[in-house]
């Protein structure tokens, strides 16, 4: 369809990966141009001029899905995923042009290493995925009185259901929730399968079990045992260990 | 032939050496035997990959995880602890040394399990690192152990995460098999790089009996692998490899050495890494060096740690052994002779590219992946990255650039169609001074965090 029969818009979409999806198929198949993208959450309708509202469609999205893997390769349908769960504002647009431009020029798409979008949307994935990285390792549970395992974290990206599907094979046989204060959100899983709610930004964490403070101790002083008095490093600590992770991580705490 | 302390008689007397309290409470046995097992360095979790099961806890990554970083900057994985610190054994390098003057503790079996289990749950760690001094011998203390991590994998506890052990030197093939079946990792620390420094501070071992329960690793993971391909319920042995720890500064010997011994072993034992550990004097021994004093710079008004420069030999020779492991470096590349240490002011590739001149500049559009690797500067990442880009069109300065490369090094050695990046001199001396052009970053200017995160 040739770009000028089509409407140029600011699109708003649900904010989950299918509505997303459903956006790109509203490109090819439905005449929408967007001139923006944002996610319902974030939408700020004083600077939008046309916004349009992308319904979710799991059919739609489910062909577009199978397009990418399809047409252009998994490898690029991976990264959208990582990409899509960056934070900055314009991730959406970025990711949206990497996604056009891959179903133009097909799977060697990712070697267009110089070009400034493929860098970004890649740069935009590594880091998502970085990020969950660590995330993995440095996530700390407290078991509090009801036995469930509570956690609390404050990532840049949005990283939740990547933890979520780590610590449900890794941690299957006890209740947890990993609560991502930035966002206000929280994934609970009880021990079988795991939902997504939204948080209260006020919730108070849940209280403690009775030896959870004791087991803390002994972590706590492990880890200061570990450290080597002549090997000492700050600077290299700071880099290797940022502080914004430091605030939840229960060695740093105490 | 030595005084034994009290609380060692008490506990042969008793036989009970697994469940020792003493009047140590819990917290304090495990500081004391914390503090016995820190001087081991490796603490990767790496090297294979295995889901979680319904009824089990745990799970492995073959990346590794890094839960935490010690104040020195080492990754913390594991739960590295001893058993027990009452070591028949007088290494003279080692802090548990039967005639060290410390606290000794012992913990029991389920001791050892109840933790990981806490610590596991609570995702301080991705598994236990467990070793033992010697009490009362090899054999005995090879069984201790299999005891330990028996429990932590059976009922109830069903761990599932990552277990590496230190298999006792001298032991008994069967246990050393037995063990194999429940760890990930095996290692058997060599420590000193050669046999004579082996024979005057480790009198107690030997270079073979260091050797032989590595190579009868060796054969069990390979036979095990052979197993797992043709039936697919073989039980696993090791899988995630072995490794060894080389201490550095303790005794006479060259890097040379350590880097040929290093590649040896990769060869002929199939180990997946060597550790190197800057020997950090451990109480005042005569035999080894002693602590450097602290030098007072009333410049700058600065303490400075007086183990920069052993750090600084520690990191190089990591740096090295990056070369061998995965830039398809040989020591004998890296060395003339066997007395040769690395330098300390250039890092080891670009040292060697300085001997090599006359195989640079390399042009970015042409060379082959395993020369890009050679290039100083450019790591893999990049390395993989320029093939890549390659593919789709010519590539320039800018496009490098472009595509994330960092050229402050790589500039000296590459052309983009035939241009350098600026006209240089190519003489040794004048990019030698370009390289390490770099004064204010101090000695720890060009570590890497990957090299360190995973030491
Ligand atoms: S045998 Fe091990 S624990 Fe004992 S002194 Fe030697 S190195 Fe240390």
């Amino acid at each position: 369809m040739p770009s000028n029969t089509r409407k140029q818009v600011d699109v708003v979409f649900d904010g989950t990966f299918e509505g997303f999806l459903s956006v790109v198929h509203a490109y090819y198949y439905d005449g929408i141009l967007p001139r923006s993208i944002q996610c319902a959450d974030e939408y700020q309708p004083a600077i939008i001029q046309d916004e349009y509202f992308i319904v979710t469609s799991h059919n739609n999205a489910k062909k577009v899905a199978t397009a990418i893997s399809k047409k252009i390769s998994i490898d690029v349908k991976r990264t959208a995923q990582y990409a899509f769960l960056s934070s900055p504002p314009d991730r959406y647009d970025a990711l949206f042009q990497y996604i056009v431009a891959g179903f133009k020029i097909g799977h060697t798409i990712d070697n267009h290493l110089q070009n400034e979008i493929v860098h970004r949307v890649q740069k935009l994935a590594r880091e998502v995925g970085r990020e969950a990285h660590r995330y993995t390792g440095f996530c700390r549970f407290e078991e509090t009185t009801h036995g469930i395992y509570y956690c609390a974290i404050d990532p840049v990206n949005h990283i939740l259901s990547i933890l979520a599907n780590h610590f449900a094979d890794r941690l299957m046989n006890q209740s947890w929730v990993i609560h991502d204060k930035k966002h206000h959100e929280a994934v609970v899983y009880d021990g079988h399968d795991y939902a997504f709610v939204n948080v209260n930004a006020d919730q108070p964490p849940p209280p403690m079990a009775a030896n959870e403070k004791e087991i803390q101790g002994l972590w706590t002083m492990y880890f200061n045992t570990l450290a080597i008095e002549a090997r000492k490093n700050p600077k290299l600590h700071r880099q290797i260990m940022p502080l914004r992770f430091r605030n939840e991580m229960t060695e740093f705490k105490n | 032939m030595y005084a034994k302390n009290d609380k060692m008689i008490q506990l042969e007397q008793m036989n009970v050496l697994n469940d020792v309290g003493g009047n140590m409470d819990f917290a304090e046995r495990l500081k004391t035997l914390t503090e016995g097992a820190k001087y081991d360095v490796a603490c990767t979790s790496s090297g294979v990959n295995r889901k979680g099961k319904r009824g089990a806890v745990g799970s492995a990554e073959a990346c590794g995880i890094c839960h935490s970083f010690t104040a020195d900057g080492r990754c913390i994985s594991l739960l590295k602890v001893l058993l027990n610190n009452y070591c028949e054994y007088d290494c003279q390098y080692c802090v548990n040394r039967r005639s060290s003057d410390i606290p000794r503790a012992s913990m029991a079996p389920h001791e050892i399990a109840d933790l990981t289990m806490q610590f596991y749950r609570r995702n301080y760690i991705e598994g236990l690192f467990l070793s033992s001094a010697v009490l009362k011998n090899p054999d005995y203390t090879m069984e201790n152990l299999i005891k330990t991590l028996a429990l932590l994998r059976g009922d109830p506890y069903n761990f599932n995460g990552y277990i590496h052990v230190k298999a006792i030197p001298g032991a008994d093939d069967a246990l050393i098999r037995k063990l194999g079946t429940l760890a990930d990792r095996m290692s058997v620390n060599i420590e000193l790089p050669s046999e004579q420094s082996l024979t005057h501070l480790a009198p107690e071992k030997s270079k073979s009996s260091i050797l032989a329960p590595m190579k009868y690793v060796k054969n069990g993971i390979t036979q095990a692998k052979e197993e797992l391909a043709r039936y697919k319920n073989a039980a696993p042995f090791v899988p995630a490899g072995q490794s060894t720890q080389l201490i550095v500064g303790a005794t006479p010997e060259a890097d040379s050495r350590i880097v040929h011994l290093a590649q040896g072993l990769y060869k002929n034992y199939a180990l997946r890494r060597v550790f190197y550990s800057a020997y950090i004097p451990v109480g005042n021994d005569k035999m080894l060096p002693a602590a450097p004093t602290p030098t007072f710079d009333t410049g700058t008004g600065l303490t400075h740690t007086a183990y920069g420069p052993i750090l600084l030999r520690e990191h190089r020779l990591y740096q090295a052994d990056w070369l061998l492991r995965f830039y398809g470096f040989t020591a004998g590349e890296l060395f003339k002779d066997e007395n040769e240490n690395l330098s300390l002011h250039l890092d080891p590739k670009c040292h060697w590219a300085l001997r090599n001149l006359d195989k640079f500049p390399v042009e970015v559009n042409r060379a082959d992946y395993a020369m890009l690797l050679r290039v100083p500067g450019i790591g893999q990442v990049s390395a993989e990255r320029i093939v890549k880009a390659r593919r789709v069109g010519k590539l320039d300065f800018t496009n490098l650039k472009k595509m994330g490369i960092v050229l402050k090094r790589a500039r000296y050695f590459i052309t983009c169609n035939g241009k350098m990046a600026e006209k240089i001199n190519m003489l040794p001396e004048s990019i030698e001074l370009r390289l390490t052009d770099n004064h204010s970053a101090g000695p720890y200017g060009q570590l890497t965090l990957t090299d360190l995160a995973h030491a």
